[in-house]
């Protein structure tokens, strides 16, 4: 079983590699095949991963320079393991849904390099390995906005790249830091994460260091305020380039708070709730509001997004085992419900080479697959019980109730806000009678976009109705997290916020 | 017994998902029947585990663990005790009998099966929601009715917007939307009770949070019992979020029948009788006495709307409001077994007019305004009968201990507000029962007596298919009946909801306080038939003065709320996104990316390539650094 992250790993890089001397014709399947293999070794990770054990799995330890402390140290608990089992899923769907036919052979090959840096991402255990991979990950990126995107494609993939790598030098700044203190107090280098967890830092330190990371997890996510490059990315990328981004590489962020934020400064993150908890509502209103008020379908989804997000960070920040599971599965629910949403879009650009809702209505009597599979999404985007929806954002809600009830009834607002803009979009695009007369020969869903989709809509109901097999894993890891905040923190205030969960307690 | 609770809650779910496998081709009169027998099995399965229930004791099943986080545990667990097999008995009959009619009413409609996947799928939803053990299972059904119903107004889809004045609810799919944001609204406040429970009982589970309110402040009590019922308003559309049921009447009448007379809209009535020792509570009385006050209010409230109203199924619409008003009023005040008894027979007569009016309907192709029906009951002799039986049931006609469902059930509501020495609400109640009597019986005598106005229109009314009247027969016969289960069904529910009992004094004076109350119902009766049974004399002046276009434009409040919430909501929106999204905080991005290459492109002019510049910048900097190293020093010293 050793080893078995490295091929998760390399094995997309190479077979990425090998890509440039496939046939054109055949790179569609090839990269089918790969991307499976791939999704078929994350479910591998999955069957072999422990899940009574809440701490790393399937270690690599292997010093690279280790005069500064740099290694390639890799593993993966549960808060870790779905989120890459849910990047090999999109990659996979994304490349089934593919309808580009230009450069098709770069396109498959930049998105199997984009695997490789999203994989990395989630399984370094090792500061410079994470900050490697996140920031390779930009550039495949950039490629696809840039080349396949709309036409102010070069303007959104240039905003995209500069502000997120801004945000992120800041983070490599504090990372740098972080290893100076442990170098300083310990009398030798360590980039290994779990060196710094052990790290107790003053806290003076601790809140300088926590907005350093906040800063460059923020705008990935993105945060209010510093989210409009989302919309413009959102905006000119291809189709496949959302999928992406929305399901995994925003994920990078509120991963980030969970792996290094929460278990680094347990009492900054504690100080600070309420600032970022206030900048979060904002996120959730707002960009509701700025959703509602969209005349472009993709649009209205991509706000959508962040007002998602704003959830997923009020719940990472509820410093109990609740909410923080909560907002783990609300990642995942967030992928794959937002990656699906784009690849609705997609289908229907692909046909009318347009996005605006005022170009639709009554599509619901022409495309009743479409309405169906695209209704069933939007029931699991405002959350409905027994969607993948409704679970990490009823327990995100329930886990920041007990940090504040007032933000919770505000940022609980997302249910409600959630439903108007996407039932107005919904009902737009989709009821009353066909307008337009181009849109009365549209042809329904054909067997490649049902052959990603479905996939997608069997993922909502089954882990809408039986969550437990994912958040159980998760939940230990999150309960050893929370216990190892309580115990780290310094102040007062922090170890009362924090909550040990019950069984937890009982262990110790 | 365990798999009967099984069956009676999963045989909904097995109908919805067969007709959702033919959902997309052409009418296939099997799904009708296989959807219509599955309900009916359900309704089996209900009514054995009644006799079980009564017989043996509740049924406790715990299905598997759905949601588990931190300390949070919450099951799939199904509680068939007297409170939910009440439900269930009532929910699956009506529903049986809707199914059946469906197979006639929507005969002619091309979407004939995906209407019964509908119908079956809020049928279950509404089965997890009065069977479930626990709060959040509630929430599901609750938020699971919310969809179907959804789903159900907006059948018709494909029409499209209308004005106001042409259309009060402009259309079948802006009314679905309506009813789900509004929905919304209130569970956001069920949500918070929820939470408010969870942390500090540590569970959802009905035995366990039930178990532990005695020890709960009295805050926390009144938190959790306002925000509860905020959730209750919602679904059983109290006021302020009343406008959407009447609205939902754009949905076709079967789904008027069943879920906005029969089940969904009792959904809030229902938690408060199933949360009924958080509401007895002392610490909540004032809730309680909220609850029954708001309801007394919306009980006159809506039958105001209903006495100028042309519509006939928003008359009924507006009826079903006023009768959820009595409902609450009973459960405020304590006498939950009333508020259920009232409930159930409630859901008879209502669901019976309900489809009577389809028929109607039905016949008029499609008409709605009895101003323009007129002397029906010569071609419609049946469904004359069953509009006639429904609305005395609902005037609650009867005397002495003989008399229809609703004689028994609200009367009983408004004696207990005479007990509870609420003298205010209790005038409101008797007064309202005489408008219920008048505007139940103005629409019978305008669609059913009087000159035929109808053939102005060149309809050729019929009446409606055989068998479809046949299944009508069980809700008419109950409609009736009902009543004299009442002493019964008291010793059935009170074995787990509080028993009530009048003082002395009420019990000595009931029977005028009775009188009273069927004077006015006849009353009301007397006037509809002295001014409508001869036909339609319109009085221009009256419906130009200022109190009846107050009512008939229902106090103004869907344009108020139009005007205050969803344009300004709108227009905000519109200015969040063009002004602040793209010219504050996207400008300031963009010029922060500005200034930086401004300054690159200014200060790139050093860059000149003549080496005594460079050698100048050179010394120029170094006596800055030396300044500065100076000052510093001095600074440090002055310190020290």
């Amino acid at each position: 079983m050793d080893g078995i992250l490295t091929i998760l790993l390399f094995f997309p890089l190479l077979a990425g590699l090998l890509g440039f001397v496939v046939n054109k014709d055949s790179i569609r399947a090839y990269g089918i095949a790969v991307a499976s293999i791939e999704f078929l070794l994350s479910l591998w990770l999955w069957m072999s991963f422990d899940v009574t054990h809440a701490g790393f799995q399937f270690v690599e330890n292997i010093p690279l320079v280790s005069d500064f402390g740099i290694s390639y140290y890799v593993g993966v608990d549960g808060i870790s393991l779905f989120i890459i089992i849910m990047a090999t899923l999109m990659t996979l769907i994304g490349i089934i849904a593919l309808n580009i036919k230009k450069d098709i052979k770069n396109l498959i090959i930049t998105l199997l390099f984009l695997e490789v840096a999203m994989v990395g991402v989630f399984i370094s255990l090792d500061a410079i390995l994470f900050y490697l991979f996140w920031e390779f990950s930009l550039v495949p990126m950039l490629y696809i906005i840039g080349a396949w995107g709309g036409e102010r494609r070069l303007y959104a993939a240039i905003k995209f790249f500069l502000y997120t790598f801004t945000g992120s030098l800041i983070m490599l700044v504090g990372m740098l830091y972080v290893a100076y203190v442990y170098h300083s107090v310990s009398g030798s280098w360590s980039f290994a994460i779990t060196d710094w967890y052990a790290l107790i830092l003053p806290l003076d330190v601790e809140k300088w260091l926590f907005w350093a990371f906040f800063l460059g997890f923020a705008i990935k996510v993105p945060m209010f305020p510093f989210h409009t490059w989302l919309p413009y990315a959102h905006g000119q990328a291809p189709t496949v380039g959302s999928v992406i981004l929305a399901a995994v590489l925003l994920k990078m962020g509120t991963y980030g708070f969970i792996r290094f934020s929460l278990p680094m400064f347990p009492d900054a993150s504690v100080l600070y709730i309420t600032p970022v908890a206030i900048l979060a509502i904002i996120m959730i209103i707002y960009t509701a509001m700025v959703a509602y008020a969209q005349e472009d379908m993709k649009q209205t989804i991509a706000y959508s997004s962040v007002s998602h997000m704003g959830v997923i960070i009020i719940g990472t920040f509820a410093m109990n085992a609740e909410g923080i599971t909560g907002s783990v599965f609300l990642m995942l629910s967030h992928g794959i419900v937002s990656g699906a949403l784009f690849l609705l879009v997609g289908s229907i650009y692909d046909r009318r080479h347009t996005k605006l809702m005022s170009e639709f209505g009554g599509l619901a009597s022409v495309m009743p697959k479409y309405a169906v599979i695209y209704g069933i999404m939007l029931m699991a985007s405002v959350g409905l019980p027994l969607t993948i929806g409704f679970v990490g954002e009823y327990l995100s809600l329930a886990g920041f109730y007990k940090i504040s009830p007032i933000m919770t009834v505000l940022a609980g607002t997302s249910i409600i806000l959630g439903a108007v803009y996407m039932l107005n979009l919904y009902k737009r695009s989709f009821f009353g009678p066909v307008t337009h007369e181009a849109n009365a020969t549209l042809n329904d869903l054909d067997g490649k976009e049902l052959a990603a989709l479905v996939p997608l809509v069997l993922i909502v109901v089954w882990l809408g109705v039986y969550p437990k097999p994912v958040l159980v894993p998760i939940d230990n890891s999150v309960k050893a997290l929370t216990s190892f905040m309580h115990e780290k923190a310094q102040t007062r205030v922090a170890k009362a916020t924090i909550v040990v969960s019950k069984k937890n307690k009982e262990m110790k | 017994m365990e798999n009967l609770v099984y069956i009676a809650l999963f045989a909904p779910l097995a109908g919805s998902l067969f007709a959702a496998l033919f959902g997309m081709s052409k009418k296939n009169i099997i799904t009708g029947i296989v959807t219509s027998t599955l309900i009916f099995i359900s309704f089996v399965a209900s009514a054995i585990l009644f006799s079980h229930v009564m017989t043996v004791g509740p049924v406790h099943v715990r299905m598997m663990d759905w949601i588990m986080a931190g300390d949070m545990l919450i099951p799939f667990g199904f509680l068939v005790d007297q409170i939910s097999v009440t439900m269930m008995t009532v929910v699956t009959l009506v529903s049986t009998v809707v199914h059946i009619y469906s197979n006639g009413y929507m005969d002619h409609d091309k979407s004939f099966n995906r209407f019964f996947s509908y119908l079956s799928a809020f049928v279950f939803s509404m089965m997890v929601l009065v069977m479930s053990d626990n709060f959040l299972g509630l929430f599901i059904g609750w938020e699971g009715v919310g969809v179907c119903s959804w789903l159900l107004i907006g059948f018709w889809y494909h029409k499209e917007d209308v004005s106001r004045e042409v259309n009060p609810s402009i259309s079948p799919s802006w009314a679905a939307n309506e009813a789900f944001i509004m929905n919304r609204i209130a569970d956001l406040g069920m949500l918070v009770g929820i939470f408010i429970l969870y942390w500090n009982v540590g569970s959802l589970q009905y035995d366990v949070v039930f178990a532990a309110l005695p020890n709960l402040s009295d805050g926390i009590l009144v938190a959790a019992a306002v925000a509860l019922f905020i959730g209750a308003m919602g679904k059983s559309a109290q006021f302020p979020l009343h406008t959407w049921l009447t609205d939902a009447m754009e949905g076709p009448t079967p789904v008027s029948a069943l879920i906005h007379a029969a089940t969904m809209v009792t959904a809030g009535v229902f938690l408060v009788i199933r949360a009924n020792p958080l509401y007895s509570m002392e610490a909540v009385h004032w809730v309680s006495y909220f609850i029954a006050a708001l309801g007394t209010f919306v009980a006159v409230f809506a039958a105001s709307m209903a006495l100028v109203n042309r519509d006939l199924k928003r008359i009924i619409a507006f009826s079903t409001l006023s009768q959820l008003g009595y409902m609450f009023a009973a459960a405020g005040l304590g006498a939950y077994w009333i508020a259920l008894f009232h409930l159930a027979a409630h859901a008879f007569f209502k669901a019976l007019l309900f489809l009577g009016a389809g028929n109607v309907m039905h016949a008029m192709d499609g008409e709605l305004d009895i101003f323009k029906m007129g002397g029906l009951k010569k071609v419609m002799r049946w469904t004359y009968l069953y509009m006639g039986v429904a609305s005395l049931a609902l005037s609650g006609i009867g005397i002495a201990g003989i008399g229809f469902a609703g004689y028994f059930s609200k009367d009983a509501i408004i004696e207990v507000a005479f007990n509870e020495h609420t003298y205010v609400l209790w005038t409101i109640l008797v007064l309202t029962a005489g408008l219920t009597a008048f505007y139940s019986f103005r629409q019978v005598f305008l669609t059913f007596h009087g000159n035929e106005r109808y053939h102005a229109l060149g309809i050729h009314p019929h009446e409606m298919y055989g068998y479809v009247l046949v299944a009508l027969s069980p809700l008419a016969i109950l409609a009736v009946v009902a009543g004299f289960y009442k002493d019964w069904f008291e010793h059935f529910v009170t074995k787990l909801l509080p028993e009530y009992h009048m003082s002395e004094h009420t019990h000595h004076i009931a029977w005028i306080l009775g009188l009273l109350v069927i004077a006015f119902a006849v009353g009301g009766i007397v006037l509809a038939y002295i001014k409508y049974n001869r036909g339609l004399k319109r009085n221009e002046k009256l419906e130009r003065s200022f109190v009846y276009r107050l009512l008939s434009n229902q106090y103004y409040i869907p344009i108020f709320y139009e005007k205050t919430i969803s344009k300004p909501y709108a227009a905000l929106s519109r200015f969040s996104w063009g002004t602040v999204d793209q010219k504050v905080v996207d400008a300031t991005v963009d010029g922060i990316g500005k200034f930086i290459k401004t300054t690159g492109d200014t200060t790139r002019k050093i860059q000149t390539g003549n080496l005594s510049d460079y050698l100048r910048w050179m010394a120029g900097g170094a006596l800055l650094l030396v300044a500065i190293a100076f000052v510093a020093f001095k600074l440090s010293q002055g310190a020290h």
